[in-house]
C-alpha cells in the first residue's frame, strides 16, 4: 500500500493537472485482479502481489494510465460500440480493452513517467498514433496482438464488461455519474486554465469532454435546413387564400396549407486544394436536404467557380443537378451570379476552403458556408504568411471534415 | 334461433352468437394482455420531470418517437392528481392554438374576436390540468409559432389558461432526418430541456408485464424557508466567482437549439435547486434539471460548486482539529485542506498554525498519507523564524518519508528515459 501511494504521489508529481482524478480513485486490494483495473464508480483495485513486483516509477504509469481510462470514459464508449457493433464475446472485449490502451498509451510516457513493461502501443502493430479508440477498432483486428497481452485486464472501467471482483453500483466509496463529471470538468478546467503543461492529447480531450463535436453532415443539414425552412420558403399555413373548410364554418376564416418550395444555390469556391471526396460529399449532402425541404430536383442548382468546374460538372452530370455554368474568377462574382439567377434563391449556400475573398455585403438571402479543410500541399507560393479572412458574420458557418 | 354452428357462406348479422362469443373472447385475451403489475425502481428522469412541472417552468422532453414519453407523462399527471389532455400538434393548424377568427358584424368598431378550440375551454372550465403538446417538431412553422404562444404566455386565442395548469411540449430531436428541428435560442431559452431515452432493461420487463413505478419527490413544508435560502446562496455565490457565465449566446452550431445561460435561465435554475432541495432529491436528479435550464457546461460548473459548499468550513476545522470531520474521497479531502491552508495563509498567527498542523495530524489518522504532501509542504512554507515547530509535526514523518521516495522515484524515471534517448534506444 506505502508503495503504491509513494507511486501515486509520484504520478502527481509530473501531471499536476490529473491530481483531483488521481486522488478521487479509491483503491481496493484483491488478489484476484491480475494487475490493476478501474470500474466505471472510480474504484481502482490493486493485485498487491503486482505492486510487489513492480518498481514504483512504473507503477506512477499504471496509475495514469487507468486514470486516463476513466476521464476519457471507456466504459461508456465501450459499452456504445458494443452495443452498435453487436460484439459481446470475451475476444472483443480484449479488443476493446487493447484499443483504448492505444488511445491512451501513445501519448502519456515519457517527461516523467516511465513505460510499463507489457504496454499496448499502436506501433505494434504499425498503427498511427493519435487515433480515438473507435477508430483503431475500425481499422484493425488487433488479432496480432490478442496472444502476447492476454493477461491484459483494466477492468470495466476499460472495456465496459464487468468483473466478478467488482463491487458494482451500490458498493462502498462508488462515485455516483455527477460526481464523476464534475471530477472530469474539473480536471479539464485545470488543463484548459494552464493549457502549457499538458501535452496535445490532453488538451485536445479538454476541449472536447463536455463539448462533443457533432458530425458535420448533420450541421450542415440543420443549417441548410433551417434556412430553407424560414418564412416564406417550405411548407407552411398562410391567410393568403382561405382554406376550402371555411366554406363549412360562415364568419369564421381558416387558414390554408401552402407549399412554396425554397430554391437553394450552392455555389462551389475552391482553389484545388480540397479533397474531391470531400467536396462531392458535401454537394451531395446540400442536394439531398434540399430536395427533402422542397421535395423538387429543378430547386437546387450548382454554380462553380473556375478552379472547382473539374470537380463540379462530373458530379453535377451523375446526380442530374442544374449546373449553372461557371460564376467566374472567385466567391464575390459566384455570389453576384447567384443572385442574378431568375427566381431568386432563398438560400445560398457556399461550399469553399476560405482561401478566397468574401463578399462585403450581405446578401438579400440567406447564407450557409461549408468550410472545407484546406489538404496539407497546398501552400500559397507568392505569400507564405499570407492569412485567409475569417468568413463574414451574417453566414452561418459549419466546418466540413 | 339459429344453429350455433358458424355458417362460412353468410356473414353473421350482429347481435348473432357465432361473433358476439368470438368477440368476447378477444376482448378476454385483451384484458389478459393488459394485465400487468407494477415494481418500484427509481426514475431520475421522472422526478427531474416532476419538480420541473411542479415548479411551473415550461418543459420541454426530447426524445425519438415511441419511447414512452406520454406513458411517463400518464404517470406523472397520476401522483399530481392532473386530469392530462394531449394534444398532437403535428395534426393541428394554427387556428387551433391562436384562436378562430371569427368576422361578426362590425369588426372595425367591435374587432374580430378569437375563438378558442373546445379542449381550451374545457381545461379553463376544470381549472387544473396537464396539457401535453406532442410532437411540436414536426408541425408547421405557423403552428409552432402559436403553440410556443401556448406554452409561454399560457393563452389560447382570447382564453387565458389557469395557474393550475401545468404544459409541458415534446419534440423529436434534430436528427439527419430531413424534417430534422431546432429551436432559435431566444426560445430554447425559455425553457427547461429533459433528453428522453429507454431503458432497455425497462422495456423488456415491461413488455414481460412488469412496468416500473418510481416514488416521485414530495416536498416538504418544514423544508421549504432552509430551501430558498440554499438555492440562493448557491446561484448567487457561483456567478459572483463566474461572473462570465451570466450570459453567454450559443456560439457553435453544436449547441444551437439547446439550453444556455442567461439572467433568464438562471433565474430557472435557482427555481429548480429549491424545489429539489425542498423535496430533497439526489444530486443526480439536480444534475438533469440544472443543466436542461442552463446548459451542460455551466450547469456542470454549478453543480461542483454545490460540491464545493459541502466541504467543511476551513474555520471550524481550526477551531476543533482533533475531532474534525474529514471529507472521505481523496480529491474533496485534498481541497478540505488545502481550504485550510489557505485559511491559515490569510491570518497566519502562531495558534492558527499549529491547529493547522493538527488537522494534517487528524488527516493522516484517517485516510490516505499521500494527499498530505502538497498541505504539509504549504503550511511548512508559512513558518515564521521565531515559530517553534510543533510536535505534530513528528507525527508527519512517515509523508516526508513518502514524499521523497516519490521524488526518488521521478529522478529515475527521469534519468533511465535520458539513458533511453543517449543510447537510441526506444521501447
Amino acid at each position: 500500500m506505502e508503495k503504491l501511494l509513494t507511486a501515486r504521489l509520484h504520478a502527481v508529481k509530473v501531471r499536476p493537472y490529473l491530481a483531483d482524478a488521481l486522488f478521487a480513485l479509491h483503491v481496493v486490494e484483491d488478489r484476484s485482479v491480475p494487475t490493476m483495473a478501474v470500474d466505471a464508480h472510480w474504484r481502482c483495485y490493486v493485485s498487491p502481489g503486482f505492486v510487489d513486483r513492480t518498481p514504483v516509477e512504473e507503477l506512477a504509469g499504471v496509475w495514469v494510465h487507468e486514470v486516463s481510462h476513466l476521464l476519457r470514459d471507456h466504459h461508456g464508449r465501450s459499452e456504445r460500440y458494443a452495443r452498435e457493433h453487436r460484439e459481446h464475446g470475451p475476444g472483443e472485449r480484449l479488443r476493446r480493452n487493447i484499443a483504448a490502451d492505444f488511445e491512451i498509451n501513445d501519448d502519456i510516457y515519457g517527461d516523467g513517467l516511465s513505460l510499463p513493461a507489457g504496454a499496448a502501443l499502436p506501433s505494434l502493430l504499425r498503427l498511427p498514433d493519435g487515433l480515438l479508440m473507435e477508430e483503431y477498432l475500425r481499422t484493425a483486428s488487433m488479432s496480432g496482438v490478442a496472444a502476447d497481452l492476454a493477461w491484459l485486464d483494466c477492468g470495466s472501467g476499460a472495456d465496459g464488461q464487468d468483473r466478478p471482483w467488482e463491487l458494482g453500483p451500490g458498493g462502498a466509496y462508488g462515485l455516483s455519474r455527477q460526481q464523476r463529471d464534475a471530477v472530469r470538468l474539473r480536471v479539464a478546467e485545470g488543463i484548459r486554465g494552464r493549457p502549457g503543461d499538458a501535452p496535445e492529447g490532453w488538451r485536445r480531450w479538454a476541449d472536447e469532454a463536455f463539448h462533443p463535436s457533432q458530425p458535420w453532415r448533420q450541421l450542415l443539414g440543420a443549417a441548410v435546413r433551417s434556412a430553407a425552412s424560414a418564412s416564406g420558403a417550405g411548407e407552411d399555413h398562410s391567410y393568403r387564400r382561405p382554406s376550402r373548410r371555411s366554406a363549412g364554418v360562415p364568419g369564421v376564416l381558416l387558414p390554408s396549407l401552402r407549399r412554396t418550395p425554397p430554391r437553394v444555390c450552392v455555389v462551389i469556391d475552391t482553389s484545388g486544394s480540397v479533397s474531391d471526396a470531400e467536396l462531392g460529399s458535401a454537394l451531395l449532402e446540400v442536394a439531398a436536404i434540399s430536395r427533402a425541404v422542397g421535395g423538387r430536383r429543378d430547386l437546387v442548382s450548382v454554380i462553380s467557380c473556375d478552379a472547382a468546374a473539374g470537380v463540379a460538372v462530373p458530379l453535377c452530370r451523375a446526380e442530374s443537378i442544374e449546373l449553372v455554368g461557371g460564376g467566374g474568377t472567385d466567391l464575390r462574382s459566384g455570389f453576384a451570379r447567384a443572385l442574378r439567377s431568375r427566381p431568386r434563391p432563398d438560400v445560398i449556400v457556399a461550399l469553399t476552403d476560405g482561401q478566397t475573398p468574401w463578399p462585403s455585403v450581405q446578401p438579400p438571402c440567406r447564407t450557409v458556408v461549408g468550410l472545407l479543410p484546406r489538404a496539407a500541399r497546398a501552400v500559397d507560393e507568392e505569400n507564405s504568411d499570407y492569412t485567409p479572412d475569417t468568413p463574414p458574420p451574417w453566414a452561418r458557418v459549419v466546418t466540413i471534415g | 334461433m339459429f344453429s350455433s354452428a358458424p355458417q362460412s357462406t353468410s356473414t353473421p348479422a350482429a347481435g348473432t352468437p357465432g361473433t358476439g362469443t368470438r368477440l368476447a373472447l378477444a376482448d378476454d385475451l385483451l384484458a389478459l394482455l393488459r394485465t400487468t403489475t407494477t415494481e418500484p425502481r427509481p426514475d431520475e428522469k421522472l422526478e427531474a420531470l416532476t419538480l420541473a412541472v411542479a415548479a411551473d417552468l415550461p418543459v420541454l422532453l426530447w426524445g425519438e418517437p415511441g419511447i414512452g414519453k406520454t406513458a411517463a407523462l400518464t404517470q406523472l399527471a397520476t401522483s399530481l392528481d392532473l386530469p392530462l389532455t394531449t394534444v398532437i400538434a403535428s395534426v393541428h393548424e394554427p387556428s387551433d392554438f391562436s384562436g378562430l377568427p371569427v368576422v361578426g358584424d362590425d369588426p372595425a368598431v367591435r374587432g374580430v374576436p378569437m375563438a378558442p378550440p373546445q379542449w381550451a375551454v374545457e381545461l379553463v372550465r376544470a381549472g387544473r390540468g396537464l396539457l401535453f403538446l406532442d410532437e411540436l417538431s414536426t408541425a408547421t412553422p405557423a403552428v409552432q409559432a402559436a403553440l410556443l404562444r401556448v406554452v409561454l404566455e399560457r393563452r389560447v386565442g382570447a382564453l387565458q389558461l389557469p395557474s393550475r395548469v401545468r404544459i409541458v411540449a415534446a419534440a423529436n430531436p434534430r436528427a439527419s432526418a430531413a424534417d430534422g428541428w431546432e429551436l432559435s435560442p431566444p426560445l430554447a431559452n425559455r425553457f427547461v430541456h429533459l433528453h428522453w431515452a429507454h431503458d432497455r432493461e425497462v422495456v423488456v420487463r415491461g413488455l414481460g408485464g412488469v412496468w416500473p413505478r418510481a416514488e416521485l419527490p414530495r416536498l416538504v413544508s418544514e423544508r421549504l424557508p432552509e430551501a430558498v435560502a440554499f438555492a440562493r446562496r448557491a446561484v448567487c455565490g457561483f456567478l459572483e466567482a463566474r461572473p462570465t457565465l451570466i450570459h453567454r449566446l450559443p456560439g457553435t452550431e453544436t449547441r444551437r437549439g439547446g439550453a444556455w445561460p442567461s439572467p433568464r435561465s438562471w433565474e430557472a435554475a435557482l427555481t429548480l435547486l429549491a424545489f429539489g432541495r425542498a423535496a430533497s432529491v439526489s444530486r443526480e436528479v439536480l444534475a438533469l434539471l440544472v443543466r436542461g435550464a442552463v446548459g451542460d457546461g455551466p450547469g456542470l460548473e454549478l453543480l461542483a460548486h454545490l460540491e464545493r459548499m459541502d466541504l467543511p468550513d476551513p474555520e471550524s476545522l481550526l477551531a476543533e482539529p482533533v475531532s474534525a470531520e474529514l471529507p472521505k474521497r481523496g480529491d474533496l479531502r485534498q481541497a478540505a485542506l488545502e481550504a485550510v491552508v489557505a485559511a491559515v495563509g490569510a491570518r497566519p498567527e502562531r495558534e492558527r498554525w499549529e491547529a493547522g498542523w493538527a488537522v494534517l495530524v487528524r488527516a493522516l489518522e484517517t485516510g490516505a498519507p499521500d494527499l498530505l504532501v502538497a498541505p504539509a509542504t504549504a503550511l511548512a512554507a508559512l513558518r515564521r523564524d521565531d515559530w517553534e515547530v510543533p510536535e505534530a509535526v513528528e507525527r508527519l514523518a512517515g509523508v516526508v518519508g513518502l514524499a521523497r521516495r516519490a521524488d526518488r522515484s521521478v529522478e529515475r524515471a527521469t534519468a533511465a528515459a535520458e539513458a533511453g534517448r543517449a543510447t537510441g534506444t526506444c521501447r
